[in-house]
């Protein structure tokens, strides 16, 4: 099932420089912590002039569309799914 | 005598590559999403029942869903169909990644569509290393650098034809190359209708003049083609099988259109405007953005019964404000002779001149109007589309959501630009 969301998230990153690449590791969503496993997808789009980034991660049992806003730094979790029919 | 009944297939050594991720939008809310891996996806433009299905994952396709199945059926074919809505920013975002890897082996890329490049080898250092070891090398690319579990169709020959042809020989993840040496036995292999752009009716006048086959086709005059195809495409037929390229040509810019496929099926004139406006403002916008203003406009409307009706009009004066724009429409709509609930809305705007040359008005002060447009523009560049429009739009803030054109090129060309910001501000991951 494919839920859409609107919500404020904590995250722990890292960002490697040498790569220039930034990992999103855990999230945290309603009290609980996620353990991000993957990072499938990065991509990003304009609304606006504001920078949007998206990223589609997964734990082991669940996707999460999660999107920085560059104008506030602010992250938000957009989507989740389990991958299966609705 | 024909003097074109024996030209030789093309000698040349194959330079063109075409690319074609497979299953383009599902396979990209595969890659997004690990979940949804090695299961039945769609993605539709509605997620209702009379939703068009516009792309299918492999595991659906396996089920005999394909693009055009409404979701209604798909789900007769499969109960367990996940139906997916379009995300047209991610779909251009991962175009617009492939355009930049092509772009690293030659200047010569084109997009066909969303999901397929022509690149073009023809005097870059890449060739020199073998179309086949490069092709190997983008899909290698595409995997590590984009996404894992994306899959693309190769083909290679000495024009953008045969090298599309060669790339839907086995799918999936198929690489072949249409070549001198041989074209005859992949021609035999072929059904007439397996070649892009021979439908049930150029098949059909095909064989009422006796080419009933693709090996027929190839060994067909000029003449013969011409005669068959009623037009001087039986001529670039006649060129495009023996290996020669005669779609290397830029076409003007000719109109700007937005159409709308209704969920709802509104009918009168009241129900329609804000679409219309919504409509017009899209198209007024992309007008504009694109240097243009225009002196004619056109609107179709085909209704839920597969009636159609349709009529353009020169204006007398050039439109560049969406509101004359939708001004003028809305007269056209007004005398529309049915009343009967829409299918879908669409309007274009034609006979484009550049924007910059104003003429005067004696009742109008154009200076001022251009002023004002321009500044509406820049406020919904900068804060996002439609954060400024007429009264009239209210309501239809959650339909006509972005789409994604079909083998359009035109439109592909519109969104590069607007990508080519983005790729100095990504950060890999």
């Amino acid at each position: 099932m494919i839920q859409k969301i609107s919500a404020p998230i904590s995250l722990v990153l890292v960002y490697d420089h040498t790569a220039r690449k930034l990992i999103p590791k855990k999230l945290k969503w309603e009290g609980k912590t996620h353990d991000i496993i993957h990072v499938d997808l990065h991509h990003i789009y304009r609304q606006g002039r504001t920078l949007q980034h998206v990223f589609s991660v997964a734990s082991n049992t669940m996707f999460f569309r999660i999107t920085m806003d560059t104008s506030n730094l602010q992250w938000t979790l957009e989507e989740i799914s389990d991958g299966l029919p609705d | 005598m024909d003097c074109l009944t024996n030209l030789p297939f093309n000698k040349k050594p194959p330079t063109k590559i075409h690319v074609d991720l497979n299953s383009c939008f599902a396979s990209i809310e595969q890659q997004a999403n690990r979940h949804l891996r090695n299961k039945p996806v769609a993605v539709a433009a509605y997620n209702s029942p009379n939703g068009c299905i516009l792309a299918a994952s492999y595991e659906a396709k396996a089920l005999g869903i394909k693009t055009g199945t409404r979701v209604q059926d798909g789900m007769v074919l499969c109960p367990g169909l996940i139906v997916m809505s379009p995300d047209a920013a991610k779909y251009k975002y991962i175009h617009s990644r492939f355009r930049q890897l092509f772009s690293t082996y030659s200047h010569k890329v084109t997009p066909k569509s969303i999901d397929e490049f022509i690149i073009d080898l023809e005097g870059c250092p890449s060739y020199k290393r073998g179309m086949h070891t490069v092709a190997l090398e983008m899909r290698k690319r595409i995997k590590d650098e984009i996404g894992d579990s994306l899959r693309v169709n190769i083909g290679i020959a000495t024009n953008n034809f045969l090298a599309k042809t060669a790339a839907s020989l086995h799918k999936p993840e198929g690489m072949d190359e249409i070549n001198e040496v041989n074209h005859i036995e992949i021609f035999k292999s072929l059904n007439l209708k397996d070649l892009c752009g021979i439908d049930k009716g150029n098949a059909s006048r095909l064989n009422s003049s006796g080419i009933f086959s693709v090996l027929d086709l190839y060994e067909a005059s000029s003449d013969k083609l011409k005669r068959a195809f009623r037009s001087i495409m039986g001529h670039h037929w006649f060129y495009k099988m023996r290996g020669w390229e005669v779609e290397d040509i830029e076409f003007d810019r000719k109109s700007y259109g937005n159409s709308y496929a209704l969920p709802l099926p509104l009918s009168t004139v009241d129900e329609l405007a804000p679409l219309l406006t919504k409509l017009t403002q899209k198209a007024g916008q992309r007008l504009r953005k694109a240097g243009y203003k225009c002196q004619g406009i056109y609107i179709a409307i085909s209704y839920r019964d597969f009636d159609y009706w349709h009529v353009s009009v020169t204006t007398e004066k050039a439109l560049f404000d969406s509101r004359d724009i939708y001004k003028e429409l809305y007269r056209l709509l007004c005398h529309s002779p049915s009343k009967k609930p829409v299918r879908t809305l669409a309007i274009s705007c034609f006979n484009l001149s550049p924007y910059d040359i104003k003429q005067g008005e004696l009742f109008e002060d154009i200076d001022e109007k251009a002023k004002l447009v321009e500044a509406i523009d820049g406020i919904n560049e900068r804060w996002g589309n439609f954060v400024l429009t007429p009264g009239r739009m209210i309501g239809t803030e959650q339909l006509m959501p972005e789409r994604i054109p079909f083998g359009a090129s035109k439109e592909i060309e519109e969104f590069h630009n607007s990508e080519d910001e983005l790729r100095y501000e990504s950060v890999e991951v």
